[in-house]
């Protein structure tokens, strides 16, 4: 073994012809990983970017996969001593993993979401929001529609007022330097100008 | 197999970090981005104001006290002579916090008959002209009849008690002489105004020094904040009246409307306080144009800013204490027992709301 590694190594270095470790290459699965592993390390330590290191996750992922239900439910549940249940029990368990990684899944793409949109600009109602009468009132479907019409109806006449007030401020004020100088006591008589 | 399924999890949580930090920063950048933009503004405006700030030191305004205040009156007396006995013509824009800038245009002029004319138009939109012969002044509004009524002066965004009469001002504010600066490409001289009990908002005027006319009127808060702001443009003092005024025939302008004197009862409230200098200048119970409510009013002046107090009953009241601002005017609408009390006027919300707690019932005599 620790020969064909020195072989291996020889011939990786152009030391050596290397007709029969070619053929111990093909046929031991060890040496092939040790080929790639070694051309990997090689390929690292000149940084020649060519040369990636391909983990091969895919083939560990499978081999996880396949003894997980080995591990995760190992022992025998009460679910198992019914004939059909038994057998329906560990692919809801398998789909309830799906379903957590799927979920995980959807919090990335709502949180991407969340954070790509834009700031909102009014974060806060600026409108009074009245809160619904309380339970023990005789809930009727005319009075739930009435509600909110008054209270439409209150605020529109409350600016219906304050603006009658403000109107009027600026008339008078518009109005006081004519009434300091009108003295005389004319009645009113408005003549269009020809 | 653990480990895998802990590596699968610690990767999504770095992409869910990668992706939270990055528009954390995205968002903090834009922060940064507006903080700087508003300072760029915070700097921009009080380097107007320093510019204006030359205040001479304290101690020299003390000495020189006496001095300063005949300096004051002089161009006040400039100002006033100016705009009553010259003809003129002025362009100026008046700007508002928030509010589009409106321009104007104002004449003024003696005719050879002896009659005293003055103009002033609105130039944007539909506009507005006021025209003046002597103690009738006419409006000209659009979807209103022409009207005229009976008053020395036009009342246009220049307060006019300032213009023609500072005099009457002294009660309630103070004239403190600044000093030098340029104002639209004229040496001008600028002057504080300020009330003498720091209740209303302050002003600060700029005279041009050649011939006194108003250059620039400020309005600002008592924290010094710039509400209105009053910039002429252009300005030329001619000889002979403006051509316009050889056009107006005096006697096909609408005949003046008089004010019927409205003699009500006494009301049987007072306010209790009033700002130094502030006066009642009306009282009288009338019904409200828009609403039809009844209400007892008073209008109280000090020259420069004018006052409404409002008394209703609470049954037809607005509803609730409110306070709001509406442009330069605050609104305040107190409600107490039986009676709403509501104060509209530029003023400070701090001094309408001592003068609508002060009221009280009139003493029974």
């Amino acid at each position: 073994m620790t020969q064909q590694q020195e072989k291996l190594s020889a011939f990786m270095d152009g030391e050596i012809e290397g007709n029969d470790i070619i053929d111990a290459i093909k046929h031991d699965a060890d040496l092939q990983a040790k080929w790639q592993r070694y051309h990997v390390i090689r390929g690292a330590m000149r940084k020649e970017a060519s040369v990636a290191p391909q983990l091969d996750i895919t083939a560990s992922v499978a081999a996880a996969l396949e003894s997980e239900p080995a591990i995760v439910a190992p022992k025998q549940s009460r679910w198992r001593s019914i004939p059909v249940l038994g057998s329906v029990v560990p692919f809801a368990k398998q789909s309830g993993q799906f379903a957590v990684a799927a979920s995980v899944a959807l919090a990335v793409i709502v949180g991407v979401q969340q954070y790509n949109q834009p700031a909102p600009t009014e974060p806060f109602m600026t409108a009074p929001t009245i809160a619904p009468q309380g339970g023990l009132a005789p809930v009727s479907l005319e009075q739930s529609r009435a509600l909110p019409r008054n209270d439409m109806n209150e605020v529109l006449e409350r600016k219906r007022k304050i603006n009658a007030l403000i109107a009027d401020h600026e008339q008078q004020i518009r109005l006081k330097q004519a009434q300091e100088a009108s003295a005389e006591e004319e009645q009113v008589e408005q003549v269009n100008p020809e | 197999m653990r480990s895998s399924s802990l590596i699968a999890l610690l990767s999504i949580f770095l992409l869910l970090s990668s992706i939270t930090g990055f528009s954390a920063n995205a968002q903090t950048s834009n922060a940064s981005l507006n903080d700087a933009e508003q300072s760029g503004k915070q700097a921009t405006q009080p380097s107007q104001d320093s510019e204006d700030n030359t205040l001479p030191p304290l101690a020299a305004s003390n000495t020189a006290g006496l001095t300063m205040q005949k300096n004051v009156s002089h161009w006040l007396g400039q100002l006033q002579r100016i705009v009553s006995g010259a003809n003129f013509q002025v362009t100026f824009v008046q700007t508002k916090a928030g509010k589009e800038t409106v321009p104007y245009l104002w004449r003024h002029g003696l005719l050879a008959n002896g009659s005293e004319v003055e103009q002033l138009n609105l130039q944007n939109g539909p506009g507005r002209e006021l025209i003046r012969v002597n103690d009738i002044v006419s409006v000209f509004e659009p979807d209103v009849a022409p009207y005229s009524l009976h008053s020395e002066h036009i009342n246009g965004p220049i307060p006019t008690v300032l213009v023609y009469h500072p005099t009457q001002l002294l009660e309630a504010y103070e004239f403190v002489p600044v000093g030098r600066a340029r104002v639209a490409g004229r040496s001008a001289q600028q002057i504080r105004i300020v009330s003498r009990d720091n209740t209303r908002f302050g002003y600060q005027i700029w005279l041009d020094e050649e011939t006194g006319m108003l250059l620039k009127l400020n309005m600002l808060d008592l924290q010094g904040g710039l509400l209105e702001q009053i910039q002429v443009t252009t300005f030329a003092i001619t000889p002979e009246p403006s051509e316009y005024f050889s056009r107006i025939n005096a006697s096909s302008l609408p005949k003046p409307m008089a004010m019927g004197n409205s003699q009500t009862r006494n009301h049987n409230w007072e306010v209790g306080y009033l700002p130094l200098g502030m006066r009642e200048v009306k009282e009288d119970t009338r019904r409200l144009a828009l609403t039809g409510q009844v209400v007892d009013y008073k209008l109280f002046s000090d020259g420069l800013v004018d006052v409404s107090v409002y008394v209703q009953p609470a049954d037809d009241a607005i509803g609730g204490d409110l306070a709001l601002r509406n442009e330069l005017s605050t609104f305040l609408t107190l409600t107490d027992g039986k009676a709403q009390v509501t104060v509209v006027g530029e003023i400070p919300l701090q001094t309408a709301n001592a003068i609508a707690t002060s009221l009280r019932p009139r003493p029974e005599n």
